[in-house]
């Protein structure tokens, strides 16, 4: 009931707005702020009500919905998930808080697309129907089209085009995949799948169909083409909705489905993995050293980072004598923490790249210099969100990575040699940026006369700020949040790999 | 009893009296008004429509010596066609474009066609109706008497079409020849079904009944029609026509024929395939609005005969329900863009569309369901129509069909999506005030959209009544 809640809410106050909310703006603001704390408030009332200690799903829901198929209406949440949802209903008000930063036309448009957009993120993350869940992965590419669509920078139609073109072609080989697994079992439901007994060349088709459609999404290397276009041209509220939580359903995808449906051909297939996100880390690290644009940056910096969380995923199966249950908990927990962590700080980059374009409207790396003396208050937040993205102990980006080079340390001592390097790379794109944006001399006249960050402005990355050093001093409520099931998860794919 | 006959079919004899009293009103009334017609032709269409619901109660028969039959399938087709009809007439009143009445007496006729289409049962009355509906589309598409283009389309559309009737017509008497019948009940009994002779009557047939669809590779006559003809023209020949298309394809193929399957669903898969690529390719670089749409409708149509040409129940339903959800995107569409459409302005461009969500915010929003329908986004029932299809065809290994289908779908995507980019993201030059467009039939066209995004919450419905016609018809005989 209350995920009932979480995910038609804020779809419904959309539409409304959508309908009616023409020339209230200010009206329609207040109203989707409301409504996106109700929904956070409504995910802290189910945080209070989840139990850590059981196993399986909680606040489950089933209803029919088509029958001749038997496809049900089948929500819940488990340690895996519920994360996410909470990261949905926590970035969300803040995107919706600083949508007034900048002058935006149809402005009533714009927070209805981001409500709908919420309540169809909740929904992807809570679906244990497989066909629901695809409905909602799909509909979901609508309010982003339109975002980046219309309130987009100068090159807008090609990037939303890119993106919407990109994730539609990953996700129908999935439509048809799953379609092949109901067929096989006669039901829709995701945990029919899992006790499917597919042989090794049904499991590596699957895997790869279901591949295809997470990859996009992650982005991994080499389909992450779209993000860096799509990032850039997308209003600031977009970017940080994009890289927190829509990047974050692919890691979600391979934890709910690829792991479990089938195992045998992750384990088959896992040195591709570990290749693809080797590359990642590395390649694409030096890419981002090389970029001129902000935005492209952080871009870059994402694929990278979640290079780790594909390479926690599927480090494990690698060497099968020192496989054990226990790695493969640290490993994705690893990757768990990673995705929740490069949630928080890369939307916290791009708001705060958000608040230096609405000051200077450009993005160029040359075009800034000094701001540090214009906006003191600013360039602090700044520099240690950056430092976070490197991955600096005592930051939420540290517990991550360390889990995950950790336990690609049992695996092979190379492949934890390779991925640490991110932590020299990581450091070095990001505070070489830091340095010629916030620091030295200031070189365009225009940055004399910004002034500091507003409340509104200021709030949000004050909150993220804390939430990130929370998460990375004592990232334990997390781990027990999600430990129990990642352990399931972990017990369920030896089993089926046989190990 | 003479009674009994006639009580069998009070539909289509509805519509011929509807007919006769539109020609005498017409005639015999000076300047008889439109809103008069307009009356009297939903008036009888509704009473049409009550009365098949009233015969879906009827035990079947078989009238006029077996030249017609009346039974749940055909009555329920013959309900789809009727509120199609019905629907398209209430999206072309008070249309801004210069509309003579008689558009309206022909589509009454073209709707009759379909009508006998559904319940002919010999070939002779499936020739009478197919004839009917013909003459009358191109009676249709020529409406538009000013214009140069429409008079070409329709010519065009003529010639073909008269290729294509005497096609069929040629297949039918050569199956005449090799089983000595006409009724559909007894071809099916022939010893001489699987010969040569009979593969070569069932092609040439198949090219007739692939013309009337408007699928490949005889469907040159869709874009040219839907082009040159006014929109209103477009909308009844994009829709009503396709039911009777599929009624014929139904009774003869999968009943009579059903012994050769195996060869005349090579014919329907190959056609539907072709007709899935070469439609969305074409579709990909066309700028007029109603030609993209007529390419567009190609392709659509295409995965109405790939799922056919799986010939079980299952495809068969799951081909009838894309048909339906299509009908109703397809008529959406149209009557949106119906309504932007100006007097004088009868060419929509792509580029015409810019700025459309600030000068008409409903309808852009309207249309922007419709287009993402049509890609096959859920929630929209454009989604559930290619995935029911995609399941029966992996259900049946297919999936090679399954995998072209879903890549024709994402290059589809991308220009259903222009036509969302030129309403939202290009901005118009001039400032187009925001222009109240509340009358019948824009309120038919947003109420029609919106259809498709409640169905698409909860589809059951229309899945479970394809299905239910389909095994009633199959199971029958």
């Amino acid at each position: 009931m209350i995920l009932d809640l979480m995910i038609w809410s804020p779809v419904i106050v959309g539409l409304i707005l959508l309908l009616i909310g023409k020339n209230t703006a200010s009206l329609s603001y207040w109203i989707s702020l409301a409504t996106s704390l109700l929904v956070f408030g409504m995910s802290m009332y189910a945080l209070s009500m989840f139990k850590t200690d059981q196993v399986g799903i909680q606040f489950e829901l089933i209803a029919p919905w088509i029958e001749r198929f038997n496809i049900n209406y089948h929500l819940g949440i488990d340690g895996i998930s519920f994360p996410l949802i909470l990261l949905t209903t926590f970035i969300t008000p803040i995107v919706l808080l600083t949508a007034r930063t900048s002058n935006k036309i149809n402005l009533h448009q714009y927070l209805a697309s981001f409500l709908i957009l919420e309540g169809l993120m909740i929904g992807v993350f809570s679906a244990l129907d497989a066909f629901l869940f695809y409905v909602f992965w799909e509909a979901m590419l609508i309010p982003m089209f339109i975002i980046i669509g219309i309130w987009g920078g100068e090159n807008r139609v090609y990037a939303t085009i890119k993106f919407f073109l990109y994730t539609f072609l990953g996700s129908v080989f999935m439509l048809i995949a799953i379609i092949y697994l109901y067929i096989s079992t006669g039901s829709y439901s995701i945990f029919d799948f899992y006790n499917l007994d597919l042989s090794r060349m049904e499991q590596i088709l699957i895997f790869l169909a279901f591949l295809f459609a997470f990859a996009v999404k992650i982005p991994m290397w080499p389909v992450h083409t779209w993000l860096p276009d799509a990032h850039v041209e997308a209003p600031t509220g977009g970017s940080v909705i994009l890289a927190a939580i829509l990047l974050k359903m692919g890691g979600y995808g391979l934890l709910r489905f690829s792991l479990p449906i089938t195992p045998a051909a992750s384990n088959e297939l896992s040195m591709l993995m570990v290749a693809l996100s080797l590359i990642a880390i590395i390649y694409i690290g030096m890419v981002a050293l090389s970029q001129t644009d902000m935005k492209k940056l952080i871009a870059y910096s994402s694929v990278a980072h979640m290079g780790f969380v594909t390479l926690g995923i599927f480090v494990v199966f690698l060497n099968h004598e020192n496989a054990s249950i226990d790695n493969m908990n640290i490993a994705i927990s690893g990757a768990m923490i990673q995705m929740i962590s490069h949630g928080l700080i890369s939307g916290a980059l791009f708001l705060c790249i958000g608040v230096m374009y609405d000051r200077i409207h450009s993005r160029e790396i040359n075009d800034y210099g000094g701001v540090a003396l214009s906006m003191p208050r600013f360039a602090g937040l700044m520099v240690f969100f950056a430092l976070s993205n490197a991955a600096l102990p005592g930051t939420s980006g540290f517990v991550g990575e360390v889990l995950v080079i950790l336990a690609s340390l049992k695996v092979n001592f190379w492949i934890a040699l390779l991925s640490s390097t991110t932590l020299v790379i990581g450091a070095a794109y990001t505070l070489w940026m830091i340095k010629r944006v916030i620091f030295g001399p200031i070189t365009n006249e225009k940055i004399n006369n910004v002034r500091d960050t507003s409340p509104v402005e200021f709030i949000p990355l004050i909150i993220l700020a804390f939430m990130v050093l929370a998460m990375g001093v004592y990232p334990e409520p997390l781990m027990k949040l999600m430990y129990i099931t990642l352990n399931d998860l972990s017990e369920l794919v030896f089993t089926g790999v046989g190990l | 009893m003479t009674f009994n006959i006639i009580g069998s079919i009070l539909p289509e004899v509805t519509i011929a009296i509807a007919i006769c009293i539109v020609i005498l009103v017409n005639s015999l009334v000076r300047n008889a008004s439109v809103t008069l017609i307009h009356s009297l032709v939903l008036f009888f269409l509704s009473f049409a429509l009550f009365l098949s619901f009233v015969s879906l109660e009827l035990p079947d028969s078989n009238i006029f010596e077996g030249h017609y039959v009346i039974d749940a399938f055909g009555t329920n087709l013959k309900i789809i066609a009727l509120i199609a009809a019905i629907f398209v007439h209430l999206t072309s009143i008070k249309s801004k474009q210069n509309i003579k009445n008689e558009i309206f007496l022909i589509q009454l006729f073209a709707t009759l066609g379909v009508m006998i289409l559904c319940s002919a049962h010999n070939l002779l009355t499936v020739y009478l109706g197919l004839e009917t509906l013909t003459l009358s589309m191109y009676g249709i598409v020529a409406s538009n008497r000013n214009s140069i283009e429409a008079t070409e389309s329709a010519m065009k559309f003529f010639i073909l079409g008269a290729i294509a009737s005497a096609i069929f017509l040629y297949g039918v008497s050569i199956l005449y020849g090799v089983t000595g019948t006409l009724s559909l009940d007894l071809i099916e009994n022939s010893k001489l079904l699987d010969s040569l002779e009979m593969r070569i009557a069932v092609a040439f047939m198949a090219c007739g009944i692939i013309f009337k669809f408007g699928a490949f590779p005889f469907h040159s006559w869709v874009p040219d029609s839907y082009q040159g003809s006014n929109t209103t023209a477009a909308i009844y020949i994009s829709s009503v026509p396709k039911i009777g298309a599929f009624a014929l394809i139904a009774r003869l193929f999968l009943d009579s024929l059903n012994a050769i399957s195996d060869f005349w669903s090579i014919l329907i898969l190959s056609a539907g395939l072709l007709s899935i690529i070469i439609g969305n390719m074409i579709a990909l670089v066309q700028v007029n609005l109603r030609r993209m749409l007529a390419y567009s409708a190609i392709g659509h149509i295409g995965f109405v005969l790939l799922s056919f040409s799986i010939v079980n129940p299952n495809g068969v339903s799951a081909s009838m329900t894309y048909l339906i959800m299509y009908l109703i995107m397809t008529i959406a569409v149209f009557a949106l863009i119906e309504s932007i459409a100006s007097e004088d302005h009868q060419h929509i461009e792509l580029g015409d569309l810019k700025g459309l969500s600030k000068s008409h915010p409903l309808i852009a929003f309207m249309l922007l369901f419709c287009m993402f329908s049509m890609v096959g986004i859920p929630p929209f029932i454009g989604f559930y129509a290619k995935w029911i299809v995609l399941s029966e065809l992996v259900n049946n290994d297919m999936i090679w069909f399954a995998l072209i289908g879903v890549t024709m779908s994402v290059i589809a995507a991308y220009y259903y999506l222009r036509v969302v980019w030129f309403m939202y993201f290009e901005n118009n030059d001039q400032d187009i005030e925001n222009k109240g467009v509340i009358n019948t039939q824009s309120i038919t066209s947003i109420m029609i959209s919106a259809m498709l995004l409640l169905i698409g919450l909860y589809p059951s419905p229309v899945i479970d009544y394809t299905r239910r016609i389909i095994s009633s018809f199959l199971l029958i005989d």
